[in-house]
């Protein structure tokens, strides 16, 4: 029962991780701009997230030890450090951006603008990780999260072309603005294969004491949780197809996406696109802040866990207060939180090489994973999944510059 | 044992299983007559920034002589007091005994128990 | 030689970045007026408040003044400029008046107001196929 109710983890990190900010902007550009065009690369970013996050909890239940733990001990400070300079700057931008859609969600609601939030919201979300235990945190976020699904019924209540939309499942090449396309694409991809969540996930798994027994529920929550996140964005993508890109409507502001589900849901739409994005956010805000704290901690071996009291585990503490501390400046003169997600996710795109390489060496090792080690079809996806990394790495800064 | 696969890195725990860093370095002994050995365990500080480059280990140095506890030497931990070797080190010290959490402690006493909530005032197992 | 041209790629890519062409400003000026006219049909259908509706308008507003201030200084040579600008200014006109009647509540002003908006979209969409067709 215990086991059945840890979908919860999974549930959490895909709402919390996959549906954010930065899949919401994205997926609402995507279907605004390019109809169901781009829906392929939310499938993509799914399946590869839903076998990074399976690996990720597959090794930390199998050898106790989180990813980040295991990449340290097995290249070294030096590569570790390098990491550390990558991931942490990426992850920060995107909480910059998370409590930025906070505060958009609050302006929209109440009117006041989203800088006077700054201070409140994080003060907001430092309190429930000072206070907060692991799993009032994953519970809870999850909970909330599910309000997300209105996203889902507006899609169902506006009728789509199912047909339509199951080709904009397969690549195509677009004929004009090609520049912008492709960009959007790497910004889905760079929002969807977030490396914060698999630091988040495989910490989250020794939060609550998986072993070796958790390894088929472990593929269970992966698939189902992931998949969850990757249906919900493709819902935002086909809503906006229906809402925006007749119209001619190019999601620039925050205010624009706003209006994504008021033709379908006239009454509670807006309220719901709201609070939606408000929980959203919220969760992964935590997410995020806890995956930085938990990087540090872990790569220089600090005391760690969200389930301990402060004083048990200062540093790590410490860690998280400052980086959200640090989050709210920006916000507080006025910078625009959607410019923040969309070159956080380009940079995430970027970066990816840097997290996902050292999975393809972790997951063969047998010191951490014995008979768990991956099998061809994983080393495989991995292997494709490193290829794509590197060409999203190359080509992610270059299409930032011509797309954006 | 592999010293540079099995110990450099791994974690270190203490007599009661408690996170005390990682090898952030380790000592040899080179005598004239004797076989080389691994004498000491180093243990943050300057040790991890001196292996990326010679420039961060001077700046962590000057760094740690103007906040925090301000330990001047490296704190090594000898050889002699690892129990076991595997996923982690496994040593027979107190983690407080040997400095290597003097920034843990320093950071709890200064910053995170003067903020309300910690937890320090019911809690008699914190430092 | 690879390198060369990615990096004559990325240079053109800043230098597209800094000056939209005339097209691309007619998409934004539409999908800006395209999204007062959203909010306003949310308005009058009471699915958006008050406050984020006039915010929305007046944020319509500005963004669409910054970009026809960009386009006429630079007016594309297929279309009438004399036009386009007095078209441009009335539906900047008629976003302006609907964040107003928003205070006042007046919903019967505010339709004939999200009306004539209507019916300027499709003279800039007019103006702006002509645009891109010649191009």
């Amino acid at each position: 029962m215990k086991k059945v109710l840890q979908i919860t983890l999974g549930i959490v990190t895909s709402v919390g991780g996959f549906l954010e900010i930065g899949s919401v902007t994205t997926a609402a550009q995507a279907g605004a701009s390019f109809g169901y065009k781009l829906l392929w690369a939310i499938l993509l970013g799914t399946i590869c997230l839903i076998f990074l996050v399976e690996m990720s909890g597959r090794l930390a239940a199998v050898s106790k030890h989180t990813v980040v733990e295991a990449m340290r001990g097995r290249f070294g400070f030096p590569f570790f450090f390098v990491v550390l300079i990558g991931i942490v700057l990426v992850a920060f931008l995107v909480l910059v951006a998370e409590l930025g859609g906070i505060g958009l969600s609050l302006q929209i609601l109440t009117g006041i603008g989203f800088p006077w939030w700054a201070v409140p919201v994080s003060f907001a979300v430092w309190i429930l990780m000072w206070k907060g235990t692991f799993s009032l945190i994953e519970n809870g976020a999850s909970m909330l999260g599910l309000v997300t699904i209105s996203f889902v019924v507006a899609a169902v209540k506006l009728h789509p072309d199912w047909g339509g939309a199951a080709h904009g499942l397969v690549p195509s090449f677009p004929a004009d603005q090609k520049a912008k396309y492709w960009f959007v694409a790497v910004s889905i991809l760079g929002a969807s294969i977030s490396p914060y969540l698999m630091y988040f996930y495989s910490s989250g798994a020794i939060e609550d004491e998986w072993d070796e027994t958790y390894v088929p529920i472990n593929r269970v929550i992966a698939t189902f949780g992931m998949s969850l996140g990757g249906f919900l964005s493709m819902a935002v993508l086909i809503v906006a197809a229906l809402v925006f890109h007749p119209k001619g409507i190019d999601i620039q502001k925050f205010e624009q996406a706003s209006l994504l589900l008021t033709p379908a849901l006239p009454k509670w739409g807006f309220f719901l696109f709201a609070t939606s994005m408000l929980f959203a956010c919220l969760g992964a805000a935590l997410e995020i802040s806890l995956a930085i704290a938990y990087f540090f901690a872990q790569g220089f071996g600090w005391n760690w866990s969200e389930d301990l009291t402060p004083s048990r585990d200062a540093r790590f503490c410490f860690t998280y207060t400052i980086i959200i501390m640090l989050a709210a400046v920006p916000l507080l003169f006025g910078v625009d939180p959607i410019k923040v997600t969309i070159i956080s996710m380009a940079l995430t795109s970027a970066t990816l090489p840097l997290a996902i390489v050292p999975f393809l060496f972790l997951m063969n090792d047998p010191i951490y994973l014995g008979e768990h080690r991956n099998g061809w079809v994983s080393n495989t996806v991995v292997a494709i999944i490193v290829l794509i990394s590197f060409v999203l790495a190359v080509i992610s800064i270059p299409l930032e510059i011509m797309g954006g | 044992m592999n010293l540079v696969r099995d110990v450099l890195d791994k974690e270190l725990l203490d007599y009661e299983e408690e996170p005390m860093g990682r090898v952030d370095g380790l000592v040899m002994h080179v005598g004239k007559s004797s076989q080389p050995r691994i004498t000491h365990i180093e243990v943050g500080g300057a040790a991890p920034w001196g292996r990326v480059h010679p420039a961060f280990a001077r700046l962590a140095k000057r760094l740690a002589l103007v906040w925090g506890p301000r330990r001047r030497e490296q704190v090594r931990i000898p050889w002699s007091r690892v129990k076991a070797v595997g996923r982690d080190i496994k040593l027979d010290v107190e983690a407080k005994d040997t400095g290597a959490i003097d920034w843990e402690i320093w950071i709890a006493r200064h910053i995170i128990e003067r903020i309300p909530g910690s937890g320090s005032e019911e809690a008699d197992d914190g430092y | 030689m690879r390198l060369k041209g990615f990096l004559v790629i990325s240079v053109l890519g800043i230098a597209a970045c800094k000056s939209p062409t005339p097209a691309e400003q007619m998409d934004s000026i539409q999908s800006w007026l395209a999204t007062a006219e959203m909010v306003g049909d949310g308005w009058l259908r009471h699915s958006t408040p008050d406050k984020y509706s006039r915010q929305t308008l007046e944020l319509s507003h500005e963004t669409l003044l910054q970009i026809s201030s960009d386009l006429l200084k630079a007016p594309p040579h297929s279309v009438d400029s004399a036009s386009l600008d007095s078209v441009l200014t009335r539906s900047r006109g008629e976003v302006a008046q609907m964040a107003r009647l928003i205070e006042a509540k007046d919903a019967p002003e505010f339709g004939r107001r999200l009306d004539s908006l209507r019916a300027d979209q499709k003279v800039v969409k007019q103006l702006s196929d002509s645009i891109e067709s010649r191009q």
